[in-house]
């Protein structure tokens, strides 16, 4: 069985490994010409220490040269997942219902579970080796760049996190899944990949704006009202604001603007004290810590390996459906 | 005492309705072990649906049906039932021999050697892509792809449909040889009944989704005291639309 899916996925896997190679190859010229650059600017400290340490025109002309790219290839480890849901698990079966072929595959002695679950599999490990090669790849270029890429601004930023991980390989089933049921389901290989498409944008969406909610935020108070609780960009920030004297949250913070300086009234100088007197003993915010990325990630993946377990079952239930 | 076989098909009160209404009605028949079996009717007679509900590709919306004792499912096809649809599906970017290969892989009682004779006698090339096979070629091909599983009942879905003359000719000649030396049991449907005339000792006629006749050839022209199955046929159907 492995051998007929593998025959008849050839020109899948030919294609994944062509663009597998140009990706890679590309990222690594642009790593390669990354770190000549940091080196010819004298840079390497910098990448190390950070920002702080090198600021001025050589830092700046480096970022103008680099940010985006790197942001791109963040980008494209983001896509990569789309593009397997689209172009490798719609068609699995639509193009069968649609060729007519399922007969010949239905009418062989193999039980269709088992020409399904083959098919399921040996499609499904080219295209997570993709994604898991193409993200440690990029990851290896923006490592290089330090301080001075885009991990530099922690494991929350957005395109970090969702480029980190376990992400990939955990959108990459959803993605497939999907594809893969709603080929089954609707047989057109067209509706599949346009639905695969337009369900995938949707749940990531949705799922990008309510993955703080998964974890407890810790929270973190600064005794001065004035100051903000968090000073470090790596910690996720869900919640903050200010605390009353009995450590209670102040719903409205508009007492904060008694302390501004007002046309010529003399000039606030000590905000804590003024803080402090209008009721808000503290600031606080509440935050995931960057060590607990890893958790947040794992728990995100459960999702979607959660919705990929519920394809899997859906598209055995469609192939093994008579009409 | 040994346990009776079990006829290669029995079907009582079959029906199957689609959205747009029934295609077959109170379908009961029995289809007798090493036959070769013509199933004639009209276009959308039922003769398709049949096949499929036989073969299990399709559920029945009323009554029963057994291939060789067991109900057909969704979840695999009889081991000794072979078909062969209207479209004589093949993947298209396989060879022959890649096809035969798919044959030996799918189904455990596969017999390369036979396979391989049919596809020599029908002299196709090995190394040739399906998609660039003549008609002829392809329905050899599908052939030997059905009949290398060794099958003890073979189900084809107008096999003669898309084919020259001379073509439709040896196909069938194949077809009976193989039927009449390996002992398998032949339900083929047709709408040209000229060409089954011969080759055919059971007849099964369905017309506006029912059975109108079904039995054994010899038996059937006696009764009505016709000379030839066509002829025999064709008077039913006519009934048919007269009514």
């Amino acid at each position: 069985m492995t051998w007929i899916v593998w025959r008849q996925q050839r020109p899948v896997f030919i294609t994944l490994a062509i663009g597998l190679v140009v990706a890679v190859a590309a990222v690594l010229v642009l790593r390669a010409a990354m770190v000549a650059d940091l080196t010819a600017r004298n840079l390497v400290d910098c990448a190390v220490k950070g920002l702080e340490s090198c600021r001025g025109p050589a830092s700046n002309d480096f970022l103008n040269a680099w940010f985006d790219k790197m942001h791109l290839a963040q980008g494209a480890v983001i896509a990569a997942p789309a593009l397997m849901g689209v172009f490798v698990g719609a068609p699995l079966f639509a193009r069968e219902f649609e060729q007519g072929t399922h007969a010949l595959a239905f009418t062989q002695s193999v039980s269709r579970t088992r020409w399904m679950a083959t098919k399921f599999v040996v499609a499904a490990v080219p295209a997570l080796l993709f994604v898991i090669v193409f993200q440690v790849v990029v990851h290896s270029w923006l490592d290089a760049a330090g301080e001075l890429g885009p991990l530099a601004t922690g494991p929350f930023y957005f395109t970090t996190f969702e480029a980190q991980g376990v992400s990939p390989v955990a959108y990459t089933l959803f993605a497939y899944t999907f594809g893969m049921f709603a080929g089954a389901l609707f047989k057109r290989t067209l509706v599949a990949m346009s639905l695969t498409l337009g369900l995938f944008i949707a749940v990531r969406f949705v799922l990008t704006g309510t993955r703080e909610f998964l974890i407890t935020p810790t929270r973190i108070v600064s005794d001065d009202p004035s100051k903000p609780a968090l000073t470090d960009s790596g910690p996720l920030v869900v919640d903050s604001g200010f605390l009353d004297a009995k450590g209670a949250v102040v719903a409205d913070s508009a007492p904060l603007m008694n302390c501004a300086s007002r046309g010529d009234e003399p000039v606030v100088t000590d905000f804590a004290a003024c803080y402090r007197k209008n009721g808000l003993a503290q600031s606080y915010a509440d935050i995931i810590p960057a060590e607990q990325a890893t958790t947040l990630h794992l728990l995100e993946a459960s999702i979607f390996a959660g919705l990929a377990v519920l394809f899997v079952l859906g598209s055995v239930w469609a192939v093994r459906r008579q009409v | 005492m040994e346990p009776r076989e079990h006829p290669p098909v029995v079907a009582e009160s079959l029906g199957k309705k689609y959205s747009r209404g029934w295609a077959l009605r109170d379908c009961t028949l029995e289809i007798p072990a090493g036959r070769i079996v013509a199933l004639v009717g009209p276009n959308g007679a039922g003769k398709s649906t049949l096949m499929g509900m036989i073969t299990g590709l399709l559920r029945p919306t009323t009554g029963r049906i057994a291939a060789f004792g067991d109900v057909p499912t969704g979840r695999g096809m009889h081991p000794a039932v072979a078909f062969l649809t209207q479209a004589k599906p093949l993947y298209p970017q396989f060879t022959v021999a890649e096809t035969l290969r798919y044959g030996r892989n799918a189904n455990p009682g596969w017999d390369q050697e036979y396979a391989e004779s049919l596809v020599e006698k029908a002299k196709v090339p090995f190394g040739a892509r399906v998609g660039t096979l003549s008609g002829g070629q392809r329905t050899r091909v599908a052939l030997a792809l059905a009949l290398g599983k060794r099958p003890r009942l073979l189900v084809l879905d107008e096999p003669l449909a898309d084919l020259d003359p001379l073509a439709r000719e040896t196909v069938l000649q194949t077809l009976v040889e193989e039927a009449r030396t390996q002992g398998i049991t032949v339900l083929l449907s047709s709408h040209v009944l000229a060409e089954l005339e011969n080759v055919c000792d059971h007849l099964v006629l369905l017309t506006s989704g029912q059975v109108r006749l079904a039995g054994d050839v010899d038996r059937l022209l006696r009764e009505h005291g016709e000379s030839r199955l066509s002829r025999l046929a064709l008077a039913h159907m006519r009934e048919e639309v007269a009514a």
